[in-house]
């Protein structure tokens, strides 16, 4: 419960018109601070579900594929410059982003993660990283203002983070893969014995 | 491993599987040396073709020759890596799919849309058609291209889990624990070590590659975005240069683990080994740069770093591989026949072709030859007498009963048929090079036609010959079981 709590109260400190108008103030501060934490506090209340909610709900999410597509297509419609002028201008955009943020992505992220394969994990991750210099070299190139709330440098400050942070996440997992998952000396786990006659180890 | 249960509960022998990579390589190789042999007998004014379908067929044949000794050397990795790692069939299978559905978007582009800017899609050509091919077409190429790396990173990714699984990181995959502490004797046998180098170079490398491609189909719809035409090269030769070298280094697998059959001794990886294919991993990443010498714009320290690397990158593993299958061969009293000569002809022309390669990566030589015919024959060299030999090598490996079958006489004849062509055909290139006819040009001054026609002979032997290497192993498809890997040597 202590996860549900500090995901409910993490969602109600974003909230707070102050902090809210603090994030939203910036482009960097809205779009890689403000939505980013609205995910976290949907997966902190996901972690937190109770066990026959949870089932419930994973019945619906084979392979962690259902929630891995809210996901994709929740965050894809927060990705649209349009979005979030709307949601600075319009009320009803606003509830809908601080509403569909931790419930449609946060939760199903949460529920996905570990259901999906080692695979596609991994294919998440690239296609992040690609994701994430492409959208860098979008606000960096864009020959107008993608908002309009927001100067032009601070569109390009956005690219620049977005670049550096593709690249961040790429050393991290590199690095994350060479880190031995047991110790060095311990011998590989035997392969069972092949009826294939065409391989089998003799 | 193959018949046991993995991941996806697959029991099913693999072996039809490789099969139908293989074949399918067979094939499209085959097909896309007839599309070679079309443009230098064009070139040699032996055939009348325009230039726009010239361009057409130098798409197709780049594009093709790319992807097919990708999937072709993949099918060798996976092969002789599923001895030692829990892959996926399903994967695997998936890759095949992606692949093709990406060869026919590929086609569908250049043969129906006109598509012509060249495998290597440099910004902005895909969106200056100027009338001979639309936005639609240059997107198809581009989302085939996007489709295909999916297929191939989807494939990568399933190596690194299992080889995390088996070994417990991508380092113990490489043998760090052997190379930096105390060799146990335990390391990976080759096959692991050379899968994890390519496991790593290629997923960093599809993920830049991806980057690019979207930021291309972007600037296609929106051509208001535009890409610095630099940034956008550089992407496109580290994703290129990454993924060509990695063609080269799932298919000497086919050497290390062939070889000792023939030669009764087993390849065993030692420091010098394991030391190789780390040093190489770090250095196939940052050797791209020789791809951009004559860009006067790149900075000096990347291009300096081309040309010291290019003298470096591929030789650790290279005299690693071609001292080793020495080794291996001495007085050993090898027999000698189709499958082990394709092997060994394959490590002379890897170590060979890089000779060219290097002279061309010197930043001084660049500036003359870069233009050149002097190119393609560097990356023929050790594609064709490289890659393509060591295909080969598998291929006739696969379709014989056992290492002690008899070759029958025409595929003797064959192997002499493409080690003859191939080396002809090259050393036109080079000749032609050296003697500054202008690479991709579609139509040559008089005084260049009789290199083209020339080349186009042995071409044709080159062709012919990998007609019947395809053509017996089509049939041996249907005809025999495959060779047993007795492995005791290993």
């Amino acid at each position: 419960m202590k996860w549900m709590a500090g995901g409910l109260l993490l969602f109600g400190i974003l909230a707070l018109p102050p902090i809210r108008h603090a994030f939203e103030q910036t482009m960097a501060g809205h779009m890689l601070l403000q939505i980013p934490l609205l995910v976290l506090s949907g997966v902190w209340i996901g972690w937190g579900l109770p066990a026959g909610k949870r089932k419930a709900l994973q019945a619906m999410n084979g392979y962690g594929l259902t929630g891995l597509a809210l996901v994709v297509i929740t965050a894809l419609f927060w990705m649209l410059p349009r979005h979030l002028d709307a949601s600075l201008e319009g009320t009803a955009y606003e509830i809908g982003k601080f509403l569909s943020l931790p419930l449609l992505v946060g939760i199903p992220l949460q529920l996905s993660w570990r259901r999906l394969t080692a695979i596609g994990r991994g294919l998440v991750w690239s296609n992040l990283i690609a994701m994430l210099w492409v959208l860098s070299w979008l606000y960096l190139s864009a020959p107008v203002r993608v908002c309009n709330n927001y100067r032009i440098d601070e569109q390009a400050l956005v690219g620049q983070i977005l670049l550096l942070l593709g690249f961040v996440i790429a050393t991290a997992l590199t690095v994350r893969a060479f880190i031995p998952s047991r110790p060095a000396g311990v011998a590989a786990r035997p392969l069972s014995p092949s009826p294939d006659p065409a391989l089998r180890k003799t | 491993m193959m018949s046991h249960a993995n991941e996806s509960g697959n029991t099913q022998p693999a072996q039809p599987l490789v099969n139908i990579y293989v074949g399918v390589s067979a094939v499209v190789l085959l097909l896309m040396m007839i599309v070679g042999l079309v443009m230098r007998l064009a070139q040699g004014e032996m055939l009348d073709i325009s230039p726009g379908f010239f361009y057409q067929l130098l798409t197709v044949h780049g594009a093709g020759m790319v992807g097919i000794a990708a999937l072709g050397s993949a099918a060798i990795m996976w092969y002789f890596a599923s001895r030692y790692l829990d892959l996926s069939r399903t994967l695997f299978v998936a890759n095949l799919l992606l692949f093709l559905v990406g060869v026919v978007m590929i086609l569908g582009s250049i043969l129906g849309g006109g598509f012509a800017a060249g495998w290597t899609f440099l910004y902005p050509l895909p969106a200056k058609g100027m009338g001979l091919w639309g936005t639609g077409a240059a997107a198809l190429f581009l989302g085939g291209l996007l489709l295909i790396g999916t297929g191939f990173l989807i494939l990568h990714l399933d190596f690194a889990r299992a080889i995390t699984r088996q070994y417990g990181s991508l380092g113990q995959g490489l043998g760090w624990p052997q190379l930096f502490g105390r060799d146990s004797g335990e390391a990976p046998p080759p096959t692991v070590v050379a899968s994890t180098m390519v496991t790593i170079v290629n997923i960093l490398g599809i993920t830049a590659g991806a980057a690019i491609l979207v930021m291309s189909l972007v600037n296609l719809y929106v051509p208001s975005f535009t890409i610095d035409p630099l940034l956008a090269k550089n992407l496109i030769y580290f994703f290129g240069h990454v993924f060509i070298n990695a063609t080269i280094y799932m298919a000497i697998i086919a050497v290390y683990e062939i070889l000792p059959l023939y030669a009764k001794r087993p390849w065993k990886p030692n420091k010098a080994f394991l030391a190789a294919w780390t040093a190489s991993t770090i250095m196939v990443l940052i050797v791209y740069p020789h791809h951009l010498l004559m860009d006067f714009a790149m900075p000096t320290w990347m291009m300096v770093m081309g040309q010291v690397i290019s003298y470096t990158s591929g030789l650790p593993v290279l005299v690693v591989t071609t001292f080793g299958a020495l080794m291996l061969i001495y007085r050993s009293g090898m027999r000698w026949d189709v499958t082990s000569s394709l092997l060994v002809l394959s490590v002379f022309g890897w170590a060979a072709g890089v000779i060219p390669a290097i002279v061309d990566a010197t930043i001084r030589v660049n500036m003359v030859m870069h233009n050149t015919l002097w190119v393609p024959g560097h990356f023929h060299f050790y594609l064709l007498i490289g890659v393509a030999s060591m295909l080969f090598g598998f291929m006739h490996f696969l379709g014989k009963e056992s290492v002690e079958q008899e070759d029958r006489w025409f595929a003797r004849w064959a192997f002499w048929g493409f080690m003859f062509g191939s080396l002809g055909f090259v050393f036109m290139f080079l000749y032609s090079g050296a003697n500054s006819v202008p690479r991709r040009f579609a139509e040559h001054l008089p005084q260049w036609v009789p290199y083209d026609q020339i080349a186009s002979a042995f071409v044709a032997v080159v062709v012919t010959s990998v007609l019947v290497f395809a053509l017996q192993f089509l049939a041996r498809l249907f005809a025999t079981r495959p060779v047993a890997l007795a492995t005791e040597v290993n």
